[in-house]
């Protein structure tokens, strides 16, 4: 009697531990067919930025190679490629990275050799700096992006033409041509009653004029320390909108004017002003003097940020160069060193990167991103941007591009980026001396990497 | 009438309190119906007329519906193993007496406190080696050992569980399974509920397992769906369908807590022995 309950029970057990295990394995079967069936050929893509879906559509519209695109978000997106690449997963033949991820992913040997496949061939066909940030410290190329992304000031053309009786990018570029031309350029703009920027951190994408790692030596240049004192200066003489970078009123700042907030209403002390809440955000800054804001910098990507916010100053912009070359962001493709499938693979990188009629193709399809390749840019440089005055954005990236320095990008920018932020706030608000901070900042860095020497 | 004006207090207070706790979803709610460049410039609780494009947008990355139904077959099934085997481990622990009862216990206090992350390579090798990457079973079964639950299930056995009871169910001739299943089960059905709802929002909400071990975007659960909308070039533009896509996602949650927290509610009653 016993046994038979027992044995009853531990059939229903066995039952329903098969029945779930049919049910996924079941599912396993019919993923696998499904993908097999869809081509002889196929693809398995491993990205961080939707854009590669687009692309892989258009490359299986093309050439009938099945492309299964796989999106992973950017924050995870090392641990996943880590996670699988070191477990031998063999399932991806595209992985791509940004610039941050890089060193890391060329020293773990994630990237197949490309100049096996014959990217030899194709030098000088990219920009430059592009070009180079996708080969491994031996030179190797390991990855190639289809997109360039130096930095720009976008400024007012109306205030600019007001202020300073032109509107030419050229003559503007000299107001912003070093920090403390800047200084200058903000507090003229300030009598004149209107804001340089509306946060103290425009600059930032410039700031990256030297390599944060030298030979394994932390290296603070003399222009970092320009930017913060620029940056403490911008907040403590009063010269932005107190706005926070990516907040509400940072936004509202590009489509005309803004209230001019308070620091401590930047910093979160004082919450009488609710900054993400529109109708209350207008009754509590009622009384406070409202200006317009001049400038933003942004990478070339801000292009499609300002065109969705500018509103009624659309064709008021124009874009000018900063006090140094910089870039931000850009997804750089390559192939899995695990890859079965490489020479496929590798015909999709070249027609990503190195395909004119696809460079013709994003351009119109993502509305104004800027193409790593050329002789697209040569072609399109004579393009007009209606927002931004009908400036000839093309031909600008590209001389932004040439002059970006590669070899300033390291693996640990970001962290270390991040820390410098953090040092530059607390001098600006006046919460740390400048020795303090500089020491907390050491103190980040010498205990997130204990290999990078540090000389205080 | 002091009584009536105790009770208005009371009741305004209860509703402050209910107010506070629902208006972070009815941001939430109301955001779904709003455009991507609206909820970063403002914030209010007018809904605005951007559902239908939202709804598209959404619709445009992936299937919220498979994503919900993947998700389903992943904490269902995870939910269900991790409170029976802890409660039948749990009842072993707390009630039998035998040689290495306490080392065992001990031991899966220790398992407690280590974090699932840290193995994450070694645990994708073995899912290459024994061909699960891609499969839901990784997900499932080793929810079997739930280690704080077997930790919280012992606990209550011992203080809700009276070994009298369980004497009597002897005495009439129930065998030690048929005893857990008809009278222990009802006894501490109110704390397996309880774990049951942690452990399916844990379930439902776990991101970093899926996203590593799952490849096909067919197979995504829906956490891992949903963070694939931060991946586009054009973030801003998305959150108006990012927070759709959360309002969709509570649904599933909100419909398992309200047919559990009854079990939570109507066991606690039930007493077992007569004083």
């Amino acid at each position: 009697m016993k046994l038979k309950k027992l044995m009853a029970i531990a059939m229903v057990g066995a039952m329903t531990l098969s029945m779930a295990a049919c049910g996924s394995s079941g599912e396993k079967a019919s993923g696998s067919d499904g993908a097999s069936a869809g081509g002889d050929e196929s693809l398995v893509v491993w990205t961080l930025a939707s854009d590669l879906q687009d692309f892989g559509e258009r490359y299986q519209e093309k050439t009938g190679v099945t492309v299964e695109t796989v999106v992973i978000e950017p924050a995870d997106y090392p641990t996943k490629v880590q996670t699988a690449l070191m477990g031998g997963e063999t399932e991806p033949d595209i992985i791509v990275g940004e610039p941050q991820m890089l060193e890391d992913f060329y020293d773990n040997g994630f990237f197949a050799d490309l100049d096996e496949m014959g990217a030899k061939d194709y030098e000088g066909q990219i920009v430059d700096y592009v070009w180079k940030v996708g080969q491994d410290s031996e030179g190797i190329q390991r990855a190639i992006s289809y997109q360039i992304t130096p930095a720009g000031i976008y400024y007012r053309r109306d205030i600019a033409q007001e202020v300073f009786g032109t509107e030419d990018p050229e003559e503007i570029g000299k107001l912003f041509a070093d920090y403390d031309t800047i200084l200058s350029t903000a507090q003229t703009l300030k009598d004149a009653g209107y804001r340089i920027f509306a946060s103290d951190a425009e600059m930032n994408y410039f700031s990256g004029d030297s390599a944060w790692v030298v030979d394994g030596k932390l290296n603070v240049s003399d222009a970092r320390f320009d930017y913060m004192d620029l940056a403490c200066n911008l907040y403590q003489n009063d010269l932005t909108a107190y706005a926070n970078q990516w907040s509400t009123p940072w936004y509202q700042a590009m489509s005309g004017e803004v209230p001019i907030l308070t620091a401590e209403i930047q910093n979160y002390e004082d919450d009488s002003v609710n900054v993400w809440d529109e109708a209350e955000f207008e009754k509590a800054t009622a009384d406070l003097e409202k200006t317009t804001v001049f400038a933003f910098g942004l990478p070339s990507w801000g292009v499609l940020t300002m065109r969705d916010n500018v509103g009624e100053t659309s064709g008021k912009w124009g874009v000018c160069s900063g006090p140094a070359y910089g870039f931000g962001g850009g997804t750089y493709i390559g192939i899995s060193s695990l890859s079965e499938k490489k020479d496929l693979a590798w015909d999709f990188v070249k027609f990503c990167t190195l395909d004119e009629e696809t460079a013709d193709w994003w351009i119109e399809y993502s509305e104004g991103d800027t193409v790593s390749l050329l002789s697209a840019l040569d072609k399109h440089k004579d393009d007009e941007n209606a927002i931004y005055g009908n400036q000839k954005l093309y031909s600008f990236w590209l001389n932004q591009a040439k002059g970006i320095d590669y070899s300033k990008v390291t693996k640990y920018d970001k962290v270390i980026d991040d820390a410098w932020g953090a040092a530059i706030s607390s001098i600006k608000t006046g919460q740390a001396s400048k020795e303090e901070a500089m020491e907390t900042f050491y103190d980040t860095i010498a205990s997130t990497y204990p290999e990078i020497q540090i000389e205080r | 009438m002091g009584f009536r004006i105790k009770k208005g207090i009371l009741y305004l207070a209860l509703i402050v309190l209910a107010l506070t706790c629902l208006l972070p979803f009815l941001l939430m709610l109301v955001n779904a119906t709003r455009s991507g460049s609206e909820i970063s410039q403002s914030f209010t609780f007018i809904p605005s007329h951007y559902l239908r494009e939202n709804w598209e947008r959404l619709f445009d990355y992936f299937n919220i519906f498979l994503g919900i139904w993947n998700s389903i077959k992943v904490a269902v099934p995870a939910t269900i193993l991790g409170i029976y085997f802890p409660a039948l481990t749990a009842y072993g622990l707390a009630i039998y007496k035998f040689k290495g009862n306490k080392f065992i216990f001990g031991a899966i206090l220790v398992f407690m406190m280590i974090p699932g992350q840290l193995s994450l390579i070694g645990f994708y090798q073995l899912c290459t080696k024994l061909h699960l990457v891609n499969s839901y079973l990784p997900l499932t079964i080793p929810a079997i050992a739930a280690a704080g639950t077997v930790f919280f299930l012992r606990q209550y056995i011992l203080a809700s569980v009276p070994l009298s009871l369980i004497e009597a169910a002897r005495i009439d001739g129930a065998n030690e399974l048929y005893t857990f299943h008809r009278i222990i089960i009802p006894i501490i059905a109110p704390a397996m509920a309880t774990m049951g709802i942690m452990g399916f929002i844990g379930n439902w909400n776990n991101y970093l397992l899926p996203m590593i071990i799952l490849n096909k975007n067919d197979k995504f659960t829906l956490p891992v769906m949903m963070a694939t909308l931060r991946a586009s070039l054009d973030i801003q533009a998305n959150q108006g369908a990012i927070y759709l896509a959360v309002a969709l996602s509570v649904i599933p949650i909100l419909i398992v807590f309200c047919v559990f927290s009854r079990y939570i509610i109507s066991s606690i009653s039930a007493g077992a022995v007569k004083g």
